[in-house]
């Protein structure tokens, strides 16, 4: 890790609020993307970040090692967008979860649907690494970093994600040939 | 090429994620130049991959999300002031919350310590008394110039006796203070100066004569009185006793009556008796002027140890002027009577009154008369009773010795020693007690007691003595001293007649010196045990008791209990090897303090156990008896690491409740500022 870089976490869970913000400011976006990958609703997914962000402030100083601190950021995240997901299914709102949040072009619709619920279909982590690639363009060093994964499982996680999708959507791709 | 094709996926995927190293990218397209399904494949993911980045694309956050996450955090977490902040992160630290327990933990153990009452600050306490201590007394020259202010100063005096009384240092505070009145009343009428004065000669009697209060405020108050004193029209008597105790009655008498010479009096009786021990005792009565009676005590006390001092004052002033008066009287009615006579008229009989009248009249004058001059004579000397002692009054004259013996004896035949001591008696030995008791379960004692001429008793406690065996044999020896007590070198000693006391018992009845027991393990044991009887007797020791039981199994057992005297117990013992195997020896011997014990006549009993057992192998030994044994130990060793680990937890579970409870406190005041 860079030196620099070590120095603003370590800065941060010494309380230091500038350093905090900065990495917000950094890493909102990351965060976003995880709790997209497991919400897929961007307002959900934002309240997911902000509390997430709160949360990380209060609790700081548990984090021991300043080099886990981005990991530890993305757990938090992972577990608040988890709770949101689990509060949801408890008051089943079935129009919200099955309707796109943000309905794109017409013609396009019929796919959307179907990307969704193939997207709905995949383990939380395979969507999380594929929002992480999609969303940041990430290289999959970062996103292995970021989701505390050990070097070249992300390949196979990708690789399986957008197998299964293929298939769930193959019908949808050869009306799209 | 299998793996590409099986994971082709991954591959695929990889590649178009520009994931791949150049060696892999062009493994891959070979493979899809070779394999038909994958380039399907490739095209389908190449698809995906697009539909994906244009679907997800539309999902991004817009680019003033960070801004509103950081607006969103600042609204939700206020920027805490400087103190407030600083404390939050104090709290955090690790050391502070150590601190912070450390604290409370202390807190606990002085909560505890006031519960149970100890000292919590007593090193302090100590000390600051220790101050007060140190501080408290004055310099003690200091006192009297104070006390001489505040009693010159009256009022004030009156006002405070608490704090002079603590001051006074010498004299008993109610001396101290009855002598302050005095002088206050003095001081309303005489002027200051002359009562500083009155009161250092007053403190000088008091230092001069500390023995009695009384004494002290006398002399105040003659000291007070001193302008107007008349003494001279008072009639004193002045007596006193000396008890003195001296080496020779005549040499102090002579003193004395030299000292009674040089201060004009004299030595009015003198009495003496001799003792049985040869020494003096008396009185001496001495008469001396009144003014010389403290000189001359002076003196006498020089003549030996004062045992005792009297002083005594009669003041007879008032029946002395009484007597006085009524004398005069007297002699006017005597006057009047003799002018009766004198005229003589009347009757005879009328005379006859007035003569017996006047008879009663001058029998009253010459009593008062010699009252008077008695009291004159008491009031004129003043007597001194002088008792005297030579020293060491209670030497005895002479001592008598007087010697008392008991003796012990143990014999086979009591009733026949017992007859023979009786025929002893002789007119210098005596017989006071004879006595012969025999129970129903035949145990036979005798009890006898004899007073023997001094010049006879050692030969009769001899025989004595030879009639059986000693078991105990106590002499006392008294010194009575006659006519007194204590020590005396020229007294004589007489030794007085003997008094012995015997005590005879069966044999039987005496308890053994020694006691031994033993197994012997055999394999024919009612042969042996014969044979062992026969062994006793030889050692001239006797059966007290045998028996014998047989079971079933062949096993045998005889029991046997002798006596020998101890001085043949080494012989039989080595004797008793030739009979078998001997085990389990134990001896317990009984040492008596008594050093006239015969010892080797003493009894010692050998009880003897004969025995007959097959193979059986001992319990003592072998591996189950080992193995027994290092079981019952590691259940010992268990139960008691058991109990410390009760012990250690009645210690600590106090503890961990109690910060259990702070802890929990701890997380409820962190989850309530939260929810803020």
């Amino acid at each position: 890790m860079d030196p620099s870089e070590r120095e603003q976490y370590r800065a941060a869970i010494h309380g230091d609020r500038e350093a905090f913000e900065m990495i917000i400011r950094t890493h909102s976006r990351t965060l976003f993307a995880i709790a997209y990958g497991i919400l897929q609703s961007r307002e959900e997914a934002e309240d997911a970040v902000q509390d997430s962000l709160v949360k990380a402030w209060r609790t700081r100083w548990r984090v021991r090692d300043p080099e886990k601190f981005p990991v530890w950021l993305a757990t938090i995240a992972r577990h608040k967008a988890r709770d949101v997901f689990r509060k949801r299914r408890t008051v089943p709102l079935p129009e919200q979860v099955t309707e796109p949040i943000e309905p794109g072009p017409s013609n396009t619709s019929a796919l959307d649907h179907r990307l969704q619920s193939a997207l709905a279909a995949l383990p939380e982590l395979h969507r999380a690494a594929l929002t992480l690639r999609y969303f940041e363009e990430m290289d999959y060093r970062t996103i292995e970093n970021t989701l505390g994964l050990t070097n070249g499982a992300l390949r196979g996680i990708l690789g399986r994600a957008l197998a299964s999708m293929r298939k769930e959507l193959r019908p949808a791709l050869a009306s799209m040939d | 090429m299998a793996t590409i094709h099986d994971e082709i996926d991954t591959w695929l995927t990889a590649d178009l994620h520009g994931e791949l190293s150049n060696n892999e990218r062009s493994a891959l397209h070979a493979h899809l130049v070779d394999c038909a399904t994958c380039r399907k494949t490739h095209q389908e993911i190449k698809v995906m991959n697009k539909i994906l980045e244009e679907t997800l694309a539309n999902e991004k956050p817009d680019p003033v999300f960070e801004q509103r996450m950081l607006a969103g955090f600042r609204n939700r977490v206020p920027q805490r002031s400087g103190l407030v902040k600083l404390l939050v992160d104090l709290m955090r630290l690790r050391a502070t919350q150590i601190a912070a327990v450390a604290a409370v933990l202390l807190g606990l153990v002085q909560v505890g310590r006031m519960i149970t009452g100890e000292p919590v600050t007593a090193p302090r306490e100590r000390e600051r008394y220790a101050q007060v201590e140190v501080t408290s007394p004055q310099p003690p020259e200091s006192r009297p110039s104070q006390a001489g202010a505040l009693d010159r100063s009256g009022g004030i005096a009156a006002g405070r006796p608490q704090d002079l009384a603590l001051e006074a240092p010498a004299p008993p505070p109610a001396i101290r203070s009855k002598f302050r009145e005095e002088s206050k009343s003095v001081a309303a009428t005489v002027a200051p100066a002359k009562t500083a004065q009155a009161e250092t000669t007053e403190g000088d009697a008091l230092a001069a004569s500390p023995e009695s209060p009384a004494n002290a405020q006398e002399a105040g108050k003659t000291a007070v009185e001193s302008p107007a004193p008349d003494l001279g029209n008072r009639k004193l008597i002045r007596n006193a006793t000396v008890e003195l105790e001296i080496v020779s009655f005549d040499n102090a008498v002579g003193k004395i009556t030299a000292f009674a010479n040089e201060e004009h009096g004299y030595v009015a009786t003198t009495d003496s008796k001799k003792q049985a021990n040869g020494k003096l005792k008396g009185q001496v009565v001495v008469k001396v002027l009144p003014e010389n009676l403290d000189r001359i005590l002076q003196k006498i006390r020089s003549v030996g140890e004062l045992k005792n001092q009297t002083l005594g004052t009669e003041d007879v002033t008032k029946a002395y002027f009484d007597t006085d008066a009524r004398l005069k009287n007297a002699h006017v009615m005597e006057q009047r009577l003799i002018d009766m006579l004198k005229t003589k008229t009347g009757k005879v009989s009328d005379l006859l009154q007035v003569e017996k009248e006047l008879g009663r009249v001058r029998e009253e004058i010459e009593k008062m008369q010699g009252e008077l001059k008695y009291w004159d004579s008491q009031v004129q000397f003043a007597t001194v009773t002088i008792s005297l002692a030579e020293k060491d009054m209670e030497e005895p004259a002479a001592f008598l010795l007087k010697e008392r013996a008991q003796l012990a004896l143990y014999a086979l035949d009591v009733e026949k020693i017992y007859n023979e001591i009786k025929s002893l008696a002789s007119p210098k030995v005596q017989i006071t007690n004879a006595q012969l008791n025999r129970d129903y379960s035949g145990r036979v004692s005798a009890q006898l007691g004899m007073l023997i001429a001094p010049e006879e008793s050692d030969a009769v406690i001899g025989r004595v003595k030879g009639f059986g065996r000693v078991e105990n044999f106590q002499m006392q020896t008294q010194r009575i001293g006659q006519g007194g007590s204590g020590m005396s070198e020229n007294a004589r000693t007489k030794r007085d007649k003997m008094e012995l006391n015997i005590t005879i018992s069966r044999e039987e009845q005496e308890q053994a010196f020694q006691q031994t027991s033993l197994r012997i393990r055999t394999y024919s044991v009612d042969e042996k045990a014969k044979e062992l009887r026969t062994l006793a007797e030889k050692q001239g020791g006797r059966v007290r008791s045998s028996t014998f039981s047989g079971d079933p199994d062949g096993r045998e057992v005889a029991n046997v209990s002798l006596r020998v005297p101890l001085k043949n117990y080494p012989a039989l013992m080595q004797s008793l090897d030739s009979l078998g195997k001997v085990q389990n020896v134990s001896v317990q011997r009984q040492d008596r303090a008594e050093p006239q014990v015969d010892e080797s006549n003493a009894p010692a009993d050998i009880s003897i156990q004969v025995y007959s057992q097959g193979n059986i192998v001992t319990e003592e030994s072998g591996l189950l008896a080992t193995l027994r044994r290092t079981l019952a130990q590691s259940a010992g060793a268990i139960m008691w690491s058991l109990r410390m680990i009760g012990v250690a937890i009645a210690f600590l579970a106090p503890w961990a409740v109690a910060m259990v409870a702070v802890i929990w406190l701890a997380r409820r005041v962190i989850r309530a500022r939260k929810k803020l």
